[in-house]
């Protein structure tokens, strides 16, 4: 039990696994396209029931088989990268069942339900909220210096947590079924997903530094003036929290910008006819 | 031009399929599809100025649940091969061309969401099909059904592309003699704005108590050790 519980294979302690490893492995790249028929009715739900099919073909078999496909193909919607875990831990609820280990407490399907919410506010917060950010902060450094590698930068500083979750929580999920909650918990996603985001700040703070202390030099600019951006700064995230769209505000921004460039042009070409330049 | 017009038409659609559909593994960000695009069209430096303006633009508005956020996949690989194709047509370069071809993709990229939206609305012709199929006992149909939603996601995807490079093809060579000159004043400030109002709307956004005391902490101290070293 010991070994299950810390990841090792449940093979080697001894746990009969129904679903064989070809098949989850199977299962895991199906995960991939889980949002395929992604639909306002039903969200990930057709997607649950592609994935979890092969699964379910080796437990089940002819109407007994059809009843639970059914079952899958309702709604259902999680974070893209926790699903994983979801799923392998449905299966592995499935299996139990088919093997005649029931809970009276709590069915797969109830199971799946109970955990979609959290795991989706869990994920949205860890990846969408932080971690893209971080990762994107931490490219656009290398990309303003003009490093072609930057995108791919991106990919590997943004992709190595995903790519831990969808591996190692689909297997925990398979592994532990119900329990594979205590190890969510155990690990506080959430605490993961507000360091995440404050990190994430830390770099843009930097990369915003970076950006115009280059632009300045670079149009010849005295390097103090940088500061003043804070002042901007601060409006435009004091006018963001009213909920203003970002369109709108690129536009109203480069537009002032333009126009202020315009006059600007005009005044110089005044002044120099003046001979005051 | 049919060639780049292709070759950003691929990239569009794998990405545009990265972005909901299959995969997730972000080569539907900015930052990677529109220096991927202008590689393989010969200028991934283009590219590479492009991503870094429109990555953080609509960084803040999260995939949650039913929310669809605006294309800037598609605005990004668009701007790219409208920048790559307008340079060679209107024999001009700098970075005014591509900036113009930004400010027009932009707003177009709001019709992203439209066909996304229809997409997914789409898509729930498919649950109908998977229940009769299920009914019937026919799982192979069924799981052809959730693969079929592939086809609705790809049309979306091509459709925004079509839809900005088509806007951009029109209006760019008319509009790129009365505002080339102009924008040369300004269009350094303006590609420094781009990715600071993106800033600033995740800064606006992003759940984190002293977000703002913690953003300015960082760029005062990063500000005075780029001007001491």
């Amino acid at each position: 039990m010991y070994l299950v519980w810390y990841g090792f294979s449940a093979d080697v302690v001894g746990v009969e696994m129904a679903i064989p490893r070809k098949t989850r492995i199977y299962i895991w790249f199906r995960l991939l396209l889980l949002q395929a028929s992604w639909n306002f009715e039903r969200l990930q739900g057709i997607g649950f029931f592609y994935c979890l099919l092969p699964g379910l073909k080796k437990l089940y078999s002819g109407e007994k088989l059809l009843t639970v496909s059914r079952k899958y193909a309702g709604y259902f919607n999680t974070h893209v990268y926790l699903a994983p875990m979801v799923a392998g831990a449905v299966l592995k609820l499935e299996e139990d069942r088919a093997q005649g280990i029931v809970d009276p407490a709590l069915e797969a399907d109830d199971f799946k339900e109970m955990v979609a919410a959290p795991y989706a506010a869990i994920g949205d917060a860890l990846f969408w909220g932080g971690v893209r950010p971080l990762a994107a902060g931490v490219a656009l450094f290398f990309a303003i210096k003009g490093i072609l590698w930057a995108p791919l930068i991106f990919l590997l500083v943004y992709n190595i947590l995903p790519m831990w979750f969808r591996t190692v929580f689909f297997a925990r999920g398979y592994r532990q079924g119900m329990r594979s909650v205590e190890f969510i918990q155990q690990h506080r996603l959430p605490d993961w997903a507000i360091h995440t985001k404050e990190a994430a700040v830390v770099v843009l703070g930097g990369l915003s530094a970076f950006m115009v202390y280059s632009h300045l030099n670079q149009v010849g600019l005295p390097s103090w003036l940088g500061m003043l951006t804070l002042i901007p700064m601060v409006i435009l995230v004091l006018v963001a929290r009213q909920g203003l769209s970002p369109l709108l505000l690129i536009l109203i921004t480069g537009g002032s910008i333009f126009l202020i460039g315009l006059f600007g042009a005009d005044m110089i070409c005044l002044l120099e006819s003046w001979g005051l330049k | 031009m049919v060639a780049s017009l292709t070759i950003g038409a691929l990239v569009s659609l794998v990405c545009g399929l990265d972005r909901v559909a299959i995969l997730q593994i972000m080569i539907s960000r900015p930052i990677v599809a529109a220096p991927l695009t202008a590689l393989l069209l010969g200028e991934p430096l283009i590219g590479l100025q492009i991503g870094v303006m429109v990555e953080l633009l609509w960084l803040a508005r999260l995939p949650v649940g039913a929310a669809i956020p605006p294309d800037d996949t598609q605005v990004a690989i668009s701007s790219s091969v409208l920048a790559i194709i307008m340079a060679k047509t209107l024999s001009a370069s700098g970075t005014e061309l591509f900036l113009l071809c930004l400010l027009i993709a932009i707003p177009l990229g709001k019709v992203g969401q439209y066909f996304d939206h229809y997409a997914r609305q789409y898509n729930i012709r498919l649950t109908k099909k998977v229940d009769s199929a299920l009914e019937n006992g026919s799982l192979l149909t069924a799981e052809l059904q959730h693969l079929r939603g592939l086809g609705s996601f790809s049309l979306a995807a091509i459709g925004t592309y079509a839809v900005i490079m088509l806007g951009g093809l029109l209006t760019i060579p008319l509009l790129w003699p009365f505002l080339q000159h102009p924008l040369s004043h300004s269009s350094g400030w303006i590609q420094l704005a781009f990715p600071l109002v993106g800033i600033a709307v995740i800064l606006g956004t992003i759940n984190v108590s002293r977000a703002l005391t913690l953003f300015c902490t960082s760029f005062g101290m990063a500000f005075l050790l780029m001007w001491l070293v």
